[in-house]
């Protein structure tokens, strides 16, 4: 039977993260796992392991892509001492074509989490590095992993995938880019204790600033904070004289009015000199007047701005992502191909011997009369024979390595051939031992 | 046909196509056509070039002997700061402007040549010629620049204040920071050439004269020019007006500039002779 890809696993769309740590594999542990799972199912002629935060997944070779499913689910049940019965309805598997244009969608990050995130590729190298080191990579899956990656690659030259901020706190960062044109030389300024302000501003802060400074109403808090980030605690009551300094300020106090309003704040761009200042509003309700946006050179987002951002930038990617699914079905056709072409190998091996023998046997009905024959004679009787068949097998094999869109699917032809010429039943008799000779049986 | 003009139109048409392939890649909001157009209008400079080269040797001096040639000298200079501007800093936005000016400016001034023998008059004949005319021209196309740098940033300002600064179109987008410096610098210098030139041409008239200063149309516009320009870089200086701010006046100094060169020259021509600076 044809060897095929196959994929059992659960992702972030099928089980929740507290099946998938359940089942997930430390980096460490992936090559022995799959040498126990080599060892545990003789269906399995090929696999590799992607373990990550959002997916485990066995990507496997098999002839009977069923049993090799089961088989797989069982020791994945046994080696993560997990029911079956915990995980039956949340597992997808998949074999062929299906097989196929998953992994080149996981790959290019078209199943992810976040669309076009670009830690999947690295990932699912890693997962092929450990299967090869574990001696469980063959042909099949080499050539499907490099697929992977190539299909990843192309996608990510050729669309805009990887484009555009996708969470609030990276649209923000990207912002202060289009506003400022280094922050070496910029003072942040974080106020109050909101999860996604710190986040902000320990990303600003990673990207390299001047300088941090950080109120809070709870004082001890700033301290801490400022401690762990090597910023300036700011006292609550005493933050509004450093605002002139402050080029990017980020608000997330509890308040129930805004804490800043444009007459104070007029004052304040004066002293700075108009000198820019961007404003990020993440409290709720709105910590800043958003008046303040029509101040000279002042720049304010509130979170719901913000929001929009990262809906625009999320709905660009999926557009690209339409784009990406183009490309991923076109590689898996390829790779089917290519697959298809693999499976010629045996058969060809068949009509050759086959082809082969009716020449020996022919020659052999003959050979009464042939032996009278002079010898310089009956060696070009015997040359004739062997270039009639070789002409003729030369026709049939390069027929059927040569398929396009007019003909019949190559794996259909190369059976209708075997069968014509009594192929298989010849192979039956044929012992495989000494068919070494397959030079011509190309594989693309 | 004269032999100058043989490399005029292949200067114009690269300019004009420059100028469609920047435009049509602002409006479609993506950078396909960029490499192209920064390539063409690079192509117009060599051109352009040859041909100033050749009108020069044919006047035996800089080629500015009337309002035209002046015109064309300064398209080319412009365009070739341009070019240095837009690869050096990254600046491609501004080919959107640069490549139409150069070709507005090229094509009215070919449409004003004359395919004749041009004699520069005898009294213009002076080693100060050059030094005062490139001077001008210099400064004329560092305001040309600062005015393109200004309207990226109007546009890029407005963008960010409605809050639709995120896309594929603002990935690569000069930050606001980067073109208000750009424009003062522009600014900066342009000034400084505009007032050497103003001080070579009355040193100059003084010389073939005897009187520094002789209240001629452009003369006066020039110094109307200059202290508004003045008075652009003093408020940044004094008050810290940059920005939004900044950008306007100086689109809004750089249009009477333009009205100024424009009037004076085809209305008053006076002793400048037609040319301007």
């Amino acid at each position: 039977m044809d060897q095929t890809l196959f994929i059992v696993g659960i992702n972030h769309r099928s089980a929740a993260v507290g099946l998938r740590e359940r089942l997930a594999f430390a980096d460490d542990e992936i090559a022995a796992a799959l040498g126990r799972l080599r060892d545990s199912s003789p269906a399995v002629l090929e696999a590799a392991l992607i373990s990550t935060c959002n997916r485990v997944e066995v990507v496997g070779v098999a002839s009977d892509t069923a049993r090799a499913a089961d088989e797989t689910l069982t020791f994945l049940s046994a080696d993560r001492k997990v029911a079956q019965a915990a995980f039956a309805d949340v597992v997808y598997s998949s074999a062929g074509r299906d097989a196929a244009r998953h992994l080149f969608r996981v790959g290019a990050s078209l199943d992810s989490m976040v669309v076009g995130e670009p830690q999947i590729l690295g990932q699912l190298k890693t997962a092929y590095a450990q299967a090869a080191e574990a001696g469980t990579v063959g042909p099949i899956l080499h050539r499907a992993f490099h697929k992977a990656f190539s299909v990843a690659k192309h996608v990510r030259q050729d669309t805009l995938i990887g484009h555009g901020s996708v969470s609030i706190s990276s649209v923000a960062v990207a912002l202060a880019g289009q506003i400022f044109d280094t922050l070496k030389d910029k003072t942040v300024m974080l106020m109050g204790a909101g999860k996604m302000a710190e986040l902000t501003a320990r990303q600003l802060n990673a990207l390299g600033i001047e300088s941090l400074l950080i109120t809070s109403r709870t004082f001890d808090h700033a301290v801490a904070l400022a401690r762990e980030l090597g910023g300036t605690a700011v006292p609550y009551e005493n933050y509004k004289p450093y605002l002139k300094m402050v080029d990017v300020l980020i608000g997330s106090l509890a308040s129930a009015k805004p804490v800043l309003g444009p007459d104070e704040f007029e004052s304040v761009i004066r002293e700075r000199r108009y000198r820019p200042m961007f404003l990020i509003d993440m409290g709720v309700p709105r910590n800043f007047d958003e008046r303040l946006n029509t101040l000279q050179n002042v720049y304010l987002y509130d979170i719901d701005d913000l929001g929009a951002l990262v809906k625009r930038s999320i709905g660009d990617r999926e557009r690209e992502a339409e784009k990406a699914e183009q490309i991923v079905e076109l590689e898996v056709e390829s790779f089917l191909k290519w697959l298809a072409g693999l499976d010629l190998t045996p058969t060809i091996k068949d009509i050759r011997y086959s082809v082969e023998r009716l020449r020996d046997v022919e020659l052999g009905r003959h050979r009464g009369w042939l032996a009278q024959l002079e010898p310089a004679v009956r060696e070009r009787v015997e040359l004739l024979t062997h270039g009639l068949t070789n002409k003729l097998l030369h026709r049939i094999l390069s027929g059927l390595k040569h398929h396009d869109d007019k003909t019949p699917d190559a794996a259909f032809a190369a059976e209708v051939a075997r069968r014509l010429l009594g192929a298989e039943l010849d192979a039956q008799v044929h012992d495989l031992d000494d068919a070494d000779d397959d030079d011509d049986t190309g594989t693309d | 046909m004269p032999m100058d003009t043989l490399w005029l139109i292949p200067a114009l048409a690269c300019y004009a196509l420059s100028a469609a392939l920047f435009v049509f890649d602002r409006l479609s909001g993506r950078t396909q056509a960029t490499g192209y157009a920064v390539a063409i209008l690079g192509a117009g400079v060599v051109f352009h070039a040859f041909d100033l080269t050749a009108r020069g040797l044919q006047a035996g001096n800089i080629p500015v002997a009337n309002f035209a040639q002046a015109l064309s000298f300064l398209a080319w200079l412009t365009a070739l700061a341009g070019l240095l501007m837009i690869v050096r800093l990254k600046l491609a936005v501004i080919g959107a402007f640069v490549a139409p000016a150069v070709t507005l400016a090229l094509g009215a001034a070919s449409l004003m040549m004359s395919s004749g023998h041009v004699v520069l008059p005898a009294t213009l004949r002076s080693v100060w010629l050059p030094i005062h005319v490139i001077l001008a021209i210099l400064g004329y196309a560092m305001f040309v620049l600062a005015a393109s740098v200004s309207i990226a940033y109007l546009a890029y300002e407005s963008r960010l204040k409605s809050k639709r600064a995120i896309g594929p179109a603002n990935e690569g987008a000069p930050s606001l920071e980067k073109l208000d410096r750009i424009n003062y610098r522009l600014l900066g210098w342009g000034f400084v050439m505009l007032s050497l030139a103003i001080v070579s041409g009355a040193i100059w008239a003084d010389a073939r004269w005897g009187h520094f200063w002789s209240w001629e149309p452009i003369e006066s516009w020039s110094l109307a020019i200059w202290v508004l320009y003045a008075g652009l870089l003093e408020s940044r200086l004094t008050i810290g007006w940059r920005g939004r701010r900044a950008a306007a006046l100086t689109l809004v100094v750089f249009s009477l500039l333009v009205g100024s060169i424009v009037g004076v020259n085809l209305i008053f021509p006076g002793k400048h002779g037609g040319s301007f600076g």
